[in-house]
C-alpha cells in the first residue's frame, strides 16, 4: 500500500533544533534545519546521518523548506548545505530569507567570537547558502519538479512565519509549526477548511499552554512604562522586528494620549530604516487581507514618537526609547544601555528570548555586574524587565487548526514524550495521532484516490437526469465503466488488495407443473428428463430430495391449490444464469410422459 | 484604571467553562467541564510569573500551564484534592456517586480514573465533598443532610455517618479542624459536627428568610461561620456558638432567583474578616466584615472585580455571562481566581483601596 514517511531528525520528542524529513510519493523533503540552543557540541545540529552516512545530501533530498526565522528552524541550515553539502532548492519566504542571514551572522559573531568555537560556519558560509534559497509568494503553487508542488499559507506567529502545503500526485501533507488565531481566521480559511492532508504536521509545544490576553500584557508594559516616567525615570526598549516594536509604540502613543502624558518617546533611526525596509517586505508579502487589519501607518505619523539622536541619551528627566538591537549585544541599544545601567530609576524592557551569551541574556538571568570590553565592569543598577509578546498559538487555537483541516493523519512534534500523552488522547477522540522520536520514522497508509476523466456524455446524460446541481457537500452517486489499462490480476488477489468480499448472486424461479404423480416421482422424471437431454452436464439426483443441473438446484412440491398440479422450485447462481433461464423454460413446456 | 486597581491581573480562555476551581498545591490547579457528554479535567499550573516573587520582573511567563490532562464521561460538577495525595474525587451532580482519579505524576500528563465509590442515597441529587489531610486518606461526601459520610479511599468503608433525620439538599460540605466539618444546608440549617463520635450534631436552625442559604466556615483561631441568603443577608456567628449572631448586614446584591450551585461564599484565607461573594451579581465582591455590628447595615464591597462581564465575549446579544465559581490563594492575601460561563478564568491580585 502506498504510504508517506516521517522522520524526525531533530525536536521528535524533544524541544530544538526541529528538523524533519517526510518522503512522500518518491520524494525527499526536509522541513526546517534548526540548531539546539542547549548544546555547544554536535548535539546542537540535527543528525544527518540517517539521510546518507557521508557524502554530500543533494542526491537524497528533492528540496529543503523553511518554516520561520527562528534559529531553532533555521539555526542549522549553513552548515548542512556548506559542511555537509547540499546544492538543491532551499524554499522559504521573503522575510524569512532577509532576515535569517542577519540572524544567523549575529549568532556566528556571538559564537565563534566571544565564545571562541571551532567547528562552526563562517559568514561566506552563510551567504553561499543563501544563494540556494528560493523565496515562496503567500498562496502561490510552487513547481519544484513534474510531480512535487508546494505552497506556503500565512502562519503569522513571527514575520514571515509560513505554513506549508506539499503535493505529489494526490497525497499530501502540511506543515505547521504554530499558527496564531489571526491566521485562523485570515489565511483564506477557504483553503485550510477541510484541506484533509493525508498528514498534518504540528508542534505540540504550546498545546499545553493558555495564553493570557494580550490586553494583560500590554496592561503590564504600560504599568511598567508608567511607573518609571512617574518617578523621573528612562526606559529603553532594545527591539529587532518590525511587528513588536511598531505594536508597542502604537500602545504607548494611544496611553500617553489617554493619560496625558507628557515625557518624549523616541524611535532609533537605525531601526526606522530597517523597520521601514521590513514593512514594506511585509506588506507586499501579505495579501489584502491582512493588509487590511494591520494598522498602516508610517512610522512617522506618531504624535508623541520621534526620532532619536544620540545626544538625547544624555537629557535629563524621563523617557522612553526603542533602539536596534534587540539583545542588545552592539550598536545603539547596547551604547545607550551601558549610559543608563547605574541609575535605578531606569529600566531596560526586554520584549523577547536573547540568545545565550549576548548582553540581554546575562541580564534577564540576573547579572548585576558585566564585564565590558577593556576588562571594565559595568555595575547594573536600572530595572530589568522580561516581557513576552510572542503571537503562539495554545492549546486552544491547535485544536482550532486541526479540526479546520481534518487531516486523515496528526502527527505531533517538538515535545517531550510525556508531556504529549494527554494532547495525542485528546487528538485521538478525533483522528489519528503519531508522536514520533528522533530517528523514529512513522509509516503513515495513504489510501490516495485515483483522479479519472469523465466521457462529456456521461456527463451530459448525468446532467440530463436533472436534480441538484453537483455540490461538493452532497456527493451524488453516478454510474459508468471506468477503462483501464493495468496489470490483470485474479479475483481473489483484486479483491484482496481492495479489501472487499466476494459476493455470491442466485436466482430463483417457481415453474407450474400438471403431474398427478408423487413429488418424488416427478422429480424422478424431471431427472430422467434432463439426463436425456443434457447430456454434457453433470446432473445428479441427491438424496435430499433435489436435482442439481451443475449448480442449479431443482426442488418438488405440491402445489396448496391444485392437487394434480407441482411447484418447481429452481434457484441457480449469477455464474451460471444461461443454463439455469434454458432450464426453467424447458421445464416449463411440461415433462414427456 | 485598572492599572491601579491591581497589582497583578490574568485573564484566559479555556476551551470550555468550569463550575470548579480546587487546589491541587500552591501553584497548581483543577478545572473540569461541565456539558453533558464527554469533558476534560485539567490540572493547570498557574503562571511563574505571578508566583515568582523576588524574581518577577525577570519572569516573562504569563501563561497557565496544562500540567495533567484527562477525560470524564459526564460533567463534573464537584472535585475535591485529597490532601496528601494525587487523588481527586469527582460527583457529577445527578446522583450521588462518586469518581475517583490519579491526578498523574512526573512521568506522565493523563489524569486517570481509577475506581468509583457508591453514592449514599438513591437521589437524584449531586453530592458536596470535603477532605482533610488524613492517613490513610478518606472523603466526606452526600447529597442532602441525611446522607453524609465518611469514606476511607482504599477500601470504600463508612467510617462515619451523619445522624440526622432531615433531608435537606447541601450546599456545602467543609471541615473545619482534623476531625470536625460543617454540613450545610440549602435551607440555612447548619451542622457542626465531629467524626469521632456517633453523637448527635450541634444544629443551628436558619437564621432568617430566602433560602436558599450559602456558608462558608474559617478554621481556628477566627472559628467564624458566615451564612449568606439569596437575597444578599450576611450572617456572621462564632463556630462555638453557631446559634448566636455576631453581626449582620445586607450586601449590595441584586435579588435574582438562584440554584444552589451558582454562588460561591468565602473567607480570605489571609485576610482576617475579609471575604468574597460572586453569583449574585455578575461580579466577584470582596467585603470587609470588621466594621459590622450586631445590628443589621447596608454593607459596601471594599472591592469588585468585574472583569468578566466586561470582556464577555457574548457582546451579540445571548445568555449573559455569569460566574460560576471563584477561590481564594490559600498563602498569598489577595489572590483569587474566577471562571465564568464563558469560559474565562481570571487571576487577579487585587490592591486594598484603603491602602492608597
Amino acid at each position: 500500500m502506498p504510504e508517506i514517511k516521517v522522520t524526525p531528525l531533530g525536536a521528535g520528542q524533544d524541544v530544538g533544533r526541529s528538523c524533519i524529513l517526510v518522503s512522500i510519493g518518491g520524494k525527499n523533503i526536509m522541513l526546517d534545519c534548526g540548531m539546539h540552543m542547549g548544546y555547544n557540541d554536535d548535539r546542537r545540529f540535527p543528525d544527518f546521518s540517517y539521510i546518507t552516512q557521508n557524502g554530500r545530501l543533494t542526491d537524497f533530498l528533492d528540496c529543503v523548506i523553511i518554516s520561520h526565522f527562528h534559529l531553532d528552524h533555521c539555526g542549522a541550515l549553513p552548515y548542512m548545505s556548506e559542511m555537509v553539502g547540499y546544492d538543491g532548492p532551499i524554499y522559504m519566504t521573503h522575510p524569512t530569507k532577509a532576515i535569517c542571514p542577519i540572524l544567523l551572522e549575529d549568532f556566528r559573531k556571538i559564537t565563534v567570537d566571544k565564545k571562541g568555537e571551532t567547528n562552526f560556519f563562517t559568514s561566506q558560509m552563510i551567504k553561499d547558502c543563501m544563494k540556494k534559497v528560493i523565496p515562496l509568494n503567500l498562496h502561490q503553487t510552487v513547481q519544484v519538479d513534474d510531480e512535487l508542488e508546494i505552497k506556503a499559507y500565512y502562519a503569522g506567529h513571527v514575520l514571515g512565519a509560513a505554513m506549508v502545503h506539499i503535493k505529489v500526485g494526490s497525497e499530501s501533507v502540511v506543515y505547521t509549526v504554530s499558527v496564531n488565531k489571526f491566521a485562523l481566521c485570515h489565511s483564506g480559511a477557504a483553503w485550510i477548511d477541510k484541506c484533509r492532508p493525508d498528514i498534518l504536521i504540528s508542534e505540540s509545544t504550546y498545546a499545553t499552554t493558555i495564553r493570557d490576553s494580550k490586553r494583560c500584557r500590554e496592561r503590564d508594559f504600560l504599568k511598567k512604562v508608567h511607573e518609571t516616567i512617574e518617578r523621573g525615570g528612562k526606559v529603553l526598549i532594545p527591539v529587532f522586528a518590525l511587528g513588536r516594536a511598531q505594536e508597542l509604540c502604537i500602545l504607548l502613543e494611544t496611553f500617553w494620549e489617554r493619560m496625558n502624558l507628557k515625557a518624549p518617546i523616541y524611535f532609533s533611526t537605525g531601526l526606522t530604516e530597517k523597520a521601514n525596509h521590513y514593512y514594506k517586505l511585509f506588506i507586499t508579502w501579505t495579501n489584502q487581507k491582512i493588509r487590511k487589519t494591520f494598522v498602516q501607518r508610517n512610522m512617522f505619523e506618531f504624535k508623541h514618537i520621534k526620532a532619536f539622536d544620540r545626544s538625547y541619551a544624555d537629557n535629563p528627566g524621563p523617557m522612553v526609547v526603542f533602539a536596534t538591537p534587540g539583545m542588545l549585544h552592539a550598536g545603539q541599544s547596547l551604547q545607550i544601555f551601558k549610559k543608563w545601567a547605574g541609575n535605578d530609576k531606569n529600566m531596560v524592557i526586554m520584549p523577547g528570548y536573547c540568545v545565550q551569551g549576548t548582553i540581554g541574556h546575562k541580564i534577564l538571568n540576573g547579572q548585576r555586574k558585566l564585564e565590558m570590553e577593556g576588562r571594565s565592569t559595568l555595575d547594573v543598577k536600572l530595572q530589568v524587565e522580561y516581557m513576552s509578546f510572542s503571537a503562539h498559538a495554545d492549546a486552544k487555537g491547535i485544536m482550532q487548526l486541526i479540526r479546520m483541516a481534518e487531516p486523515r493523519n496528526m502527527l505531533l512534534v517538538h515535545g517531550e514524550a510525556a508531556k504529549m500523552e494527554f494532547l495525542k488522547g485528546k487528538i485521538e477522540q478525533e483522528f489519528n495521532c503519531y508522536t514520533p522520536a528522533n530517528g523514529e520514522t512513522v509509516a503513515v497508509t495513504t489510501n490516495p484516490s485515483v483522479p479519472v476523466d469523465i466521457s462529456l456524455n456521461l456527463l451530459k446524460r448525468e446532467m440530463a437526469l436533472g436534480g441538484p446541481l453537483p455540490d461538493p457537500k452532497k456527493p451524488r452517486t453516478m454510474h459508468g465503466t471506468l477503462i483501464m489499462k493495468e496489470n490483470l490480476v485474479s479475483s481473489e488477489q483484486a479483491l484482496k488488495e481492495l479489501g472487499l468480499n466476494e459476493h455470491q448472486l442466485r436466482f430463483t424461479c417457481r415453474v407450474q407443473l400438471q403431474d398427478p404423480h408423487s413429488d418424488s416421482d416427478t422429480l424422478h422424471r424431471i431427472y430422467t428428463h434432463l439426463k436425456s437431454v443434457l447430456k454434457d452436464y453433470t446432473i445428479q439426483h441427491l438424496p435430499d430430495g433435489t436435482v442439481m443441473v451443475e449448480s442449479i438446484v431443482i426442488k418438488v412440491s405440491s402445489s396448496a391449490e391444485d392437487a394434480n398440479a407441482k411447484v418447481l422450485l429452481l434457484s441457480w447462481s449469477y455464474q451460471d444464469e444461461d443454463l439455469g433461464s434454458y432450464l426453467s423454460s424447458l421445464l416449463k413446456k411440461g415433462l414427456p410422459t | 484604571s485598572c492599572y491601579l486597581r491591581y497589582k497583578d491581573l490574568h485573564v484566559y480562555q479555556l476551551e470550555h467553562p468550569t463550575q470548579i476551581i480546587e487546589w491541587t498545591s500552591g501553584k497548581t490547579v483543577c478545572v473540569a467541564g461541565y456539558s453533558s457528554g464527554k469533558n476534560e479535567i485539567l490540572e493547570l499550573c498557574l503562571p511563574l510569573k505571578l508566583l515568582a516573587d523576588e524574581k518577577k520582573s525577570l519572569c516573562a511567563e504569563r501563561d497557565f500551564k496544562v500540567v495533567h490532562g484527562g477525560f470524564s464521561e459526564g460533567p463534573v460538577c464537584c472535585l475535591t484534592h485529597i490532601p496528601g495525595t494525587r487523588c481527586a474525587v469527582t460527583n457529577d451532580g445527578l446522583t450521588s456517586d462518586l469518581q475517583l482519579w490519579d491526578l498523574g505524576a512526573d512521568d506522565t500528563d493523563v489524569i486517570r480514573k481509577t475506581g468509583s465509590l457508591p453514592g449514599t442515597s438513591v437521589s437524584q441529587a449531586g453530592s458536596r465533598i470535603a477532605a482533610r489531610l488524613s492517613s490513610p486518606p478518606q472523603v466526606l461526601h452526600g447529597p442532602q443532610s441525611s446522607s453524609v459520610q465518611l469514606t476511607q479511599l482504599s477500601t470504600g468503608q463508612t467510617l462515619y455517618r451523619l445522624e440526622v433525620d432531615s433531608t435537606e439538599p447541601l450546599s456545602s460540605l467543609k471541615f473545619v479542624s482534623e476531625t470536625t466539618f460543617l454540613a450545610s444546608c440549602c435551607d440555612g440549617t447548619v451542622y457542626l459536627a465531629d467524626t469521632r463520635t456517633s453523637a448527635p450534631p450541634q444544629a443551628s436552625p436558619p437564621p432568617g428568610e430566602c433560602a436558599p442559604w450559602w456558608t462558608d466556615a474559617s478554621a481556628a483561631p477566627q472559628c467564624r461561620v458566615i451564612r449568606l441568603s439569596s437575597s444578599g443577608q450576611a450572617v456572621v456567628s462564632d463556630l462555638r456558638n453557631l446559634g448566636g449572631a455576631l453581626c449582620r448586614a445586607q450586601l449590595d446584591v441584586q435579588t435574582l432567583p438562584r440554584k444552589p450551585e451558582d454562588v460561591t461564599v468565602a473567607w480570605a484565607p489571609a485576610l482576617d474578616g475579609c471575604f468574597s461573594v460572586s453569583g449574585l451579581s455578575g461580579l466577584v465582591q470582596i467585603y470587609d466584615s470588621a466594621g459590622w455590628r450586631a445590628e443589621p447595615q447596608d454593607a459596601s464591597p471594599l472591592f469588585q472585580h468585574a472583569g468578566h462581564s466586561v470582556s464577555s465575549q457574548h457582546g451579540d446579544g445571548s445568555a449573559p455571562v455569569f460566574i460560576t465559581t471563584h477561590v481564594w490563594h490559600p498563602e498569598r492575601p489577595r489572590t483569587l481566581l474566577s471562571a465564568a460561563s464563558d469560559g474565562s478564568v481570571h487571576v487577579w491580585d487585587w490592591v486594598d483601596p484603603q491602602t492608597n
